[in-house]
């Protein structure tokens, strides 16, 4: 046999080969589930696809040399599958899950609507009526345009005490008086522990929260207008050991670890004994508040039996306590409100 | 009060280290303020509280000292016995008219004194607390102050005219130069003490230029003396002139121990600046209270301070103090309070001296404190949730002063008419730029909205983006009588249209009662825009306001962008709070949604065309939606407007049926047509 002239089982082999090759250039060519398809009707169809041509040629091929075409036939047709299978395989995912599109950054800021913040003098306000709450202390009120019985005298301020110059305090004028009566806006929160104990009997536990004034010039330590918590509680058997725990309680409480709190003399007309306390924090004693018990002619303003009951008060400044919880240096900040503060709390 | 070491010793010897007595002392009620050394003495610093004039001198603090150590106390000894001679009176007079402002004046008259420099070691001493060395007989004065806490004055006798001294309230139009160069007009009720021609000292605040000791003066009178608190307190503020003197005498001396002061400092300027005494002393004095036994019964001690102190140790400190115990049992004693400590009256008053003295670190901080429930108050449960509301709109909580300027307190009131209150005087120093020439800031706000628009202003000014501001504080509208009613507002603010705002304080009212129904009233409030405004109220009462800022009310607070601004009443929204809401059952069929679109002349509001369809639509209706507002002359005409609504339908028996939906369609068109004139869109 001459060169050129191949046996047609020879010719049948390239031809498979060559169908083989073409199939998977198809398969591992196409760029969509679309493209697979096509080349599937194209290659694998049952009507008209190349295989199915390339098939019917077996019957061409010599009797002996049957099972060898055979056999090479079945191996591409399994070989033709497999790359189609390969290639739907690729486009699995794509079907499933959409098709990608790079032109997405998905780093791009979320959509949100902005949340307001509280203040934080309101932060330190909730915080303060929570922790006491826990302790069994409801919150009560007064006003905040107060006479001289509720600011002064039935706190045991007399007349003629210093803490009653119209210099120090915001009294009203005179034209404000229009039933001849002194008013002034409250210097502190005492004025609601009077409110209180002049409705009720003990035993009380209430705090008192709100605004104070006094006519300092604001600097960055000072401000005409500050907060007050005031607490109170009176029943039989209060003393200055029921104080001292109860301050231990809330400074463990509010600080959040195991902090000392001491107790050292002062002077306050409405306590007696007078005590300042200070708590033991980032290495030094730094100043609570002014608290006592309460001096035994408070109880007589209100008409409590001084022999039976006893209670003691303390006053916090809240601003102080805001200012060293959130660093802030300078108290005039919190009432400016300048939005990019007020967004940091 | 500045104290210096070396000096303190003198009369104590609490050992050589300043820091464990300061330390002590600061527990007992003289807090440390600060130590500062001066040459080879120490400057300490220590606060003393206004009810402890007696600390006000170095013996009274060695006293404390003595009692906290167990070391004895040295008096300096001075010798009073001669004190009854009338040997004096040939010399001068002294006549105090004015007893309701001076209720003791002593004076003694050494002669013959070499005025010169002081003795290094007083030059010293009074250096170390701050006081600059002038001349012997100045500088003893001074010290006596410092030493016992009685302030006194010394005259150039020679210049006193008519060998006199007078105690008396000034007369018309008096002046004087005091030594400090300054001169003062005297106002009635301040105490003069004068000669027999004029004013030689302001009492017990400072002497007079021309009587002061100089470097000729040979005769000196001393002056101790005994002025009212108040009084030396009114002369003091009234002069803007505060003294060493003034302030001791403001604070109380020890007016038994006048005498003493007196009687010490002259004995000094004898043995320092030479000259003879003048046997005797002049005393002019008054009634002054009795000091009354205390009854104190032991049990108090533990009844207020919660601890147990042994009886001997009780009454040992009370002795350290001064305090005489007549006499005393197993459950109680009497004392009597010294001289110096006109605070002691009361058994309470002994108690906190027994308990400060034995220390309240003794105090336990661990006792058991009965359980017992705290309650909220409704108040407070509804500002939690107007603050979740607002919060939730994007509004950060601002917070303002109470008082504000003339300005903005005229600018707008809408709770009342009644003028302001107004404060004698006025906070100082917050106002910001671009305010500060307001004029005092003392008229009590009846309303927020002018400090939020102040913040606003401060905010545009900064270039800061999205100020939207809400503040919930009291407001003050004045009454006929009584105390002012203080409602509490809640105050917005925001550069959002006004019906975005009227959407938050939708939002709010309704978290706070659920099924209110607001109503939008033209207001005639000056500071809002004239249509873009709204009087709020619910059931015929007022609740609120909201607007747009009008251009007047922009410049009136230097605004330059669009602003809406609104307050509700939250004290009376309070009273209709419903914080427990209740379950309605659910229909489990699907709701069908119908737009309509209506064409209805222009003053047709929105809430008579809502109120006709809500009537109209029967028991299917579950909401109405309101989509736009749109106007279209060339088709509709003039003076009509297309106003687009949906309707959301839902029964509970069964899935809508088209037909159910065309009958109530049916019949909201006809009842728009017949009661709004409104006609659909075809």
């Amino acid at each position: 046999m001459a060169p050129g002239n191949s046996s047609p089982l020879e010719s049948f082999v390239r031809e498979l080969d060559a169908l083989l090759e073409a199939a998977r250039q198809s398969f591992g060519s196409a760029s969509s589930l679309q493209q697979v398809e096509e080349a599937r009707v194209a290659f694998l169809g049952a009507k008209s696809g190349r295989f199915k041509a390339a098939q019917k040629q077996l019957g061409q091929i010599p009797a002996d040399a049957k099972p060898t075409a055979g056999q090479h036939l079945n191996r591409v047709k399994n070989e033709i599958q497999a790359a189609f299978d390969a290639a739907k395989a690729r486009f699995a995912t794509e079907s499933f899950r959409g098709e990608a599109d790079p032109t997405f950054d998905r780093t791009l800021p979320g959509t949100t609507s902005r949340l307001g913040r509280l203040h934080p003098i309101t932060q330190t306000i909730n915080e303060l009526m929570d922790i006491m709450g826990r302790l069994g202390f409801s919150p009560a009120y007064g006003p905040e345009v107060e006479d001289e019985r509720h600011n002064f005298e039935a706190l045991n301020i007399p007349a003629d005490h210093p803490a009653r110059d119209p210099l120090d305090n915001f009294y009203l004028s005179v034209a404000s008086k229009r039933d001849g009566e002194t008013r002034l806006l409250r210097s502190q929160t005492s004025t609601v522990q009077i409110r209180v104990m002049e409705n009720r009997q003990p035993p009380i536990r209430v705090i008192s929260l709100g605004r104070v004034y006094r006519p300092d010039t604001a600097d960055p330590t000072h401000y005409p207008m500050f907060h007050q918590m005031e607490g109170l509680m009176v029943d039989e058997h209060v003393n200055l050991a029921t104080l001292k725990t109860v301050l231990q309680l809330f400074a463990t409480n509010y600080l959040g670890a195991s902090v000392p709190v001491r107790i050292r003399p002062s002077f306050f007309p409405f306590t007696e004994p007078s005590v300042e306390a200070d708590y033991f924090w980032n290495g030094k004693w730094t100043e609570f508040g002014g608290a006592g018990i309460i001096d035994p002619n408070v109880f007589k303003a209100v008409g409590y039996d001084t022999e039976r009951y006893t209670g003691f008060a303390f006053g916090l400044g809240v601003e102080r306590l805001c200012m060293i919880r959130h660093g802030i240096i300078d108290i005039r900040n919190l009432y400016t409100n300048d939005v990019r503060f007020l967004r940091q709390f | 009060m500045d104290i210096s070491w070396n000096w303190l010793r003198e009369y104590v010897d609490p050992g050589a280290n300043p820091d464990s007595v300061v330390e002590q002392l600061t527990m007992s009620g003289l807090n440390h303020e600060s130590t500062t050394a001066v040459g080879n003495d120490w400057c300490i610093d220590l606060e003393v509280t206004s009810n402890r004039p007696d600390c006000l001198g170095h013996l009274g603090i060695a006293r404390e000292v003595a009692v906290l150590t167990d070391r004895p106390l040295r008096m300096p000894s001075v010798d009073l016995s001669r004190d009854d001679d009338r040997e004096i009176e040939k010399y001068c007079q002294v006549t105090v008219e004015a007893s309701h402002l001076c209720r003791r004046y002593t004076a003694r008259l050494v002669r013959g004194v070499r005025v010169g420099p002081s003795p290094q070691w007083l030059a010293q001493r009074l250096k170390t607390i701050g006081i600059e060395p002038i001349n012997n007989i100045v500088d003893i004065s001074n010290y006596v102050m410092m030493e016992c806490g009685q302030p006194l004055h010394t005259f150039d006798f020679a210049k006193l005219r008519g060998n006199r001294i007078v105690v008396r309230e000034p007369k018309q139009g008096e002046q004087m130069v005091a030594i400090n160069h300054q001169t003062y007009t005297f106002e009635p009720g301040m105490c003069v003490i004068a000669d027999a021609e004029r004013p030689v000292a302001i009492g017990g605040v400072m002497g007079g230029a021309e009587t002061e000791i100089s470097p000729s003066t040979r005769d000196v009178l001393i002056e101790a003396a005994w002025f009212v608190p108040g009084s030396i307190r009114g002369t003091a503020r009234q002069l803007n002139l505060h003294s060493d003197s003034s302030f001791r005498f403001e604070r109380g001396v020890d007016i038994e121990a006048v005498p003493w002061a007196g009687a010490r400092c002259a004995q000094l300027i004898v043995e320092l600046a030479g000259g003879e005494l003048v046997p005797g002393q002049i005393d002019v004095k008054f009634g002054f209270p009795e000091r009354h036994p205390i009854e104190f019964r032991f049990a108090g001690i533990t009844r207020n301070l919660g601890i147990e102190i042994p009886r001997d140790i009780v009454v040992k400190i009370l002795r350290g103090l001064g305090v005489e115990v007549l006499d005393h049992d197993r459950q109680r004693c009497r004392c009597l309070a010294p001289s110096w400590r006109r605070d002691l009256t009361r058994e309470i008053d002994l108690v906190e001296e027994v308990g400060r003295i034995y220390g309240y670190d003794k105090v336990p901080d661990n006792v058991a404190v009965p359980m017992t429930s705290s309650y909220k108050p409704q108040g407070i449960r509804v500002l939690e949730k107007v603050r979740d509301v607002v919060r939730a709109a994007g509004f950060d909580e601002a917070m303002s002063p109470s008082l504000i300027p003339e300005a903005w307190s005229s600018a707008c009131s809408p709770w009342t008419d009644r003028q302001p209150l107004v404060s004698q005087q006025p906070m100082l120093g917050v106002l910001e730029k671009g305010s500060q020439n307001l004029g005092p800031v003392q008229y009590l706000r009846r309303t927020l909205m002018a400090s939020l628009l102040e913040a606003k202003r401060i905010n545009e000014y900064r270039a800061n983006d999205e100020i939207d501001l809400f503040e919930i504080a009291h407001v003050y509208l004045p009454q006929e009588q009584g105390l002012p009613l203080e409602p509490l507002m809640l105050g917005i603010v925001s550069g959002r249209s006004y019906v975005d705002v009227k959407g938050v304080i939708e939002n709010v009212c309704r978290e706070i009662d659920p099924a209110i129904s607001l109503d939008f009233s033209p207001t005639d409030l000056m500071i809002f825009d004239q249509s873009h405004s709204a009087t709020i109220s619910a059931d015929g009462k007022v609740v609120g306001y909201v607007g747009a800022i009008s251009p007047g009310g922009k410049k009136t607070f230097g605004l330059r962008q669009p602003t809406t601004a609104a307050e509700l009443d939250l004290t009376a929204l309070s009273q209709r709070a419903v914080l427990i809401r209740r379950f309605s059952p659910l229909s489990e069929f699907p709701a069908v949604t119908r737009d309509l679109n209506f064409i209805v002349a222009e003053e047709v509001l929105w809430k008579q065309l809502e109120a006709t369809v809500r009537v109209s639509s029967g028991a299917l209706l579950e909401s109405i939606q309101y989509r736009e507002t749109f106007r279209d002359p060339n088709r509709d005409g003039p003076g009509k407007k297309r106003v687009l609504l949906s309707l959301t339908l839902r029964s509970r028996e069964s899935t809508l049926s088209g037909a159910q939906v065309d009958d109530v369609c049916r019949s909201v068109i006809e009842a728009c047509q017949s009661q709004v004139g409104a006609s659909l869109v075809s």
